[in-house]
């Protein structure tokens, strides 16, 4: 499973050239200033009401194209995926055309509540059937592939059987979706967790990996040793940009994205940062050609 | 230990037990599950609890910027900390969360004495409504042509659906706007100044509210309550007997708030 190797192939591409997620604080700015970036995502569950927020998705959607990137259908839970939440998602979709849909490996809804946080799963077989279904479910609700992120953990779970990078393989192979490989997220958990994140890197299958996320993190003490928290916070730190150039070499250039989420700065210090990823990208796809002609 | 023999083994009761878990229940059967590798497993379960409560503290305090501000922050985590952890969101669009803090206020001990709080916090809670309230085209007067007018009395009509109707012994319009980030020196609001009646809705993309008079509000409240024009007309005419239906329309008209009419018993719905 998922040892393909697809390394130099550049694909010509809808989304060359990074793009950033764009947050509440910058909506204005984007509209009045039509800023130079290839695209942009948004978390839909921020624009699933009427009002000013979806008005305004509207008008930056005639000018770049919108990736949707959702936190909220917990394809993980045990629970099926809300049906009304996938109606609202599929509205969405219809009006605003999205260039890609993606979601997380993870839990949220426990008891019919909404925790608000991507949670861990234990990597079984019975974990696996029942994210399959539910991600089959999902592309059936919206008449599309979606992506599957890999998730930043903070504990694993000692009766997981299937390591993370092969359950995403898996998923992928059943279902038919891409994978969004989250370069910060594989930096974060092989931290926490312990593990090599250029193994992780190398044993996902490359055809499958349809997006890349980049962000930043923050360094916090647990039980006297030091964790990482995924919080979108900082510039993107200079192990992920390591790991990044690793991914690029291994998959080929794939649409990346700059996620900032709290502490958000100026837009030209995010815009900066996704100038910085494609320059990265372009290196690192020069170098594996090379390497390769060699 | 061998698959099955665990009793959170099965993926149902490990989120039950987990989801509790998180929001303070004490549970060894999960911490046994969770690897340690250097660091004990409640502590690495306390990194999402932790997040749990920051993020959707940090959602309350987006859609009660006052009521924050009223309470202080530091208070007001304390109190959304007790509030989250008998109301989880329902669903993952965080515009939604929290309608029942006005009502969770108002029997919080530590608040109690603030008895003009659960009343801004309605407010906020109503701009809140109306900033993410779906669209709605407001019906044109030449759609009501086709009633006779002998039964405009009838007619039962849809609002828009970004519009609430808000009575308060407070003055609470005064209160939040004493504390909004603009206003530099805080003017002092005169508590016992008396109550108000507000309508708060959504125009062009902005939300905001306007007083109504006591007339005004009946009517509106009657239809937004389901009942015909007539009926409400009446109760309206009860404070302000100068009142005459055609004009009543005309207003409402006027105001694009109605969105929907009806001459059947029942709800109106939309156009």
């Amino acid at each position: 499973m998922g040892r393909d190797v697809t390394i130099g192939a550049c694909p010509e591409g809808a989304l060359e050239g990074a793009g950033i997620g764009l947050r509440a604080p910058h909506v204005a700015e984007v509209i009045t200033t039509r800023p130079h970036v290839a695209w942009l995502e948004v978390h839909p569950e921020n624009y699933m009401g009427g009002g000013a927020a979806r008005h305004a998705l509207t008008r930056i959607r005639a000018d770049y194209p919108i990736a949707l990137h959702g936190v909220g259908l917990s394809l993980g839970g045990v629970d099926d995926p809300d049906a009304a939440h996938l109606r609202r998602l599929r509205r969405l979709v219809d009006e605003i055309q999205p260039v890609l849909v993606s979601e997380h490996l993870s839990w949220s809804v426990a008891g019919g509540s909404y925790l608000n946080h991507l949670l861990p799963l234990p990597y079984t077989e019975e974990s696996l059937d029942i994210v399959c279904a539910h991600v089959t479910r999902a592309q059936e609700a919206l008449g599309r592939p979606i992506l599957m992120e890999n998730p930043s953990a903070y504990l694993r779970f000692e009766h997981s059987t299937i390591p993370e990078p092969d359950f995403l393989g898996e998923i992928a192979r059943r279902t038919g979706c891409g994978l969004l490989c989250d370069v910060n997220n594989i930096h974060v958990s092989a931290h926490n967790l312990g593990f090599d994140p250029v193994a992780y890197i190398d044993a996902l299958p490359a055809r499958a990996i349809g997006e890349i996320h980049l962000a930043g993190n923050r360094a916090n003490d647990a039980d006297g040793r030091t964790v990482l928290i995924d919080d979108h916070g900082a510039p993107v730190a200079p192990e992920v940009w390591r790991l990044y150039a690793h991914a690029i070499a291994r998959f080929g250039i794939r649409p990346t994205l700059v996620e900032w989420d709290t502490d958000i700065p100026p837009l030209d210090v995010v815009l900066d940062e996704a100038r910085h990823a494609e320059r990265v990208a372009s290196h690192a796809c020069r170098e594996a050609s090379s390497a390769l002609a060699r | 230990m061998r698959a099955g023999r665990h009793p959170l083994r099965s993926l149902g009761d490990l989120q039950g037990v987990l989801g509790r878990a998180l929001l303070g229940s004490p549970a060894p059967g999960v911490v046994s599950l969770i690897a340690a590798d250097g660091i004990a497993p409640e502590a690495r379960l306390d990194i999402y609890r932790h997040h749990v409560f920051a993020s959707l503290t940090a959602s309350l305090e987006a859609t009660y910027p006052v009521v924050c501000r009223l309470l202080e922050r530091r208070f007001f985590a304390y109190a959304a900390d007790a509030f989250i952890r008998g109301h989880l969101p329902a669903g993952p669009c965080l515009f939604e969360y929290g309608a029942e803090l006005a009502g969770f206020l108002a029997d919080f001990p530590a608040c109690r004495h603030l008895e003009y709080l659960p009343d801004v916090a309605r407010l906020e809670w109503a701009l809140n409504v109306a900033a993410h309230a779906d669209d709605a085209a407001p019906i044109s007067p030449s759609a009501l042509e086709s009633v006779a007018p002998a039964r405009v009395g009838e007619l039962r009509f849809a609002f828009d659906p970004s519009l609430s109707l808000l009575r308060s012994p407070w003055p609470i319009d005064r209160i939040w706007r004493a504390n909004q980030a603009e206003v530099g020196t805080e003017p002092l609001v005169n508590l016992t100044a008396g109550g108000v009646r507000l309508e708060i809705r959504r125009r062009d993309d902005v939300v905001g509210f306007r007083e109504l008079t006591l007339a005004d509000y009946i009517l509106r409240r009657a239809l937004l309550d389901g009942e015909r024009l007539g009926t409400a007309t009446e109760a309206a005419r009860d404070v302000d007997p100068g009142l005459d239906l055609t004009g009543l329309l005309g207003a409402l008209l006027q105001d694009n708030v109605l969105v929907g009419f009806s001459l059947s018993p029942g709800r109106a719905t939309s156009a």
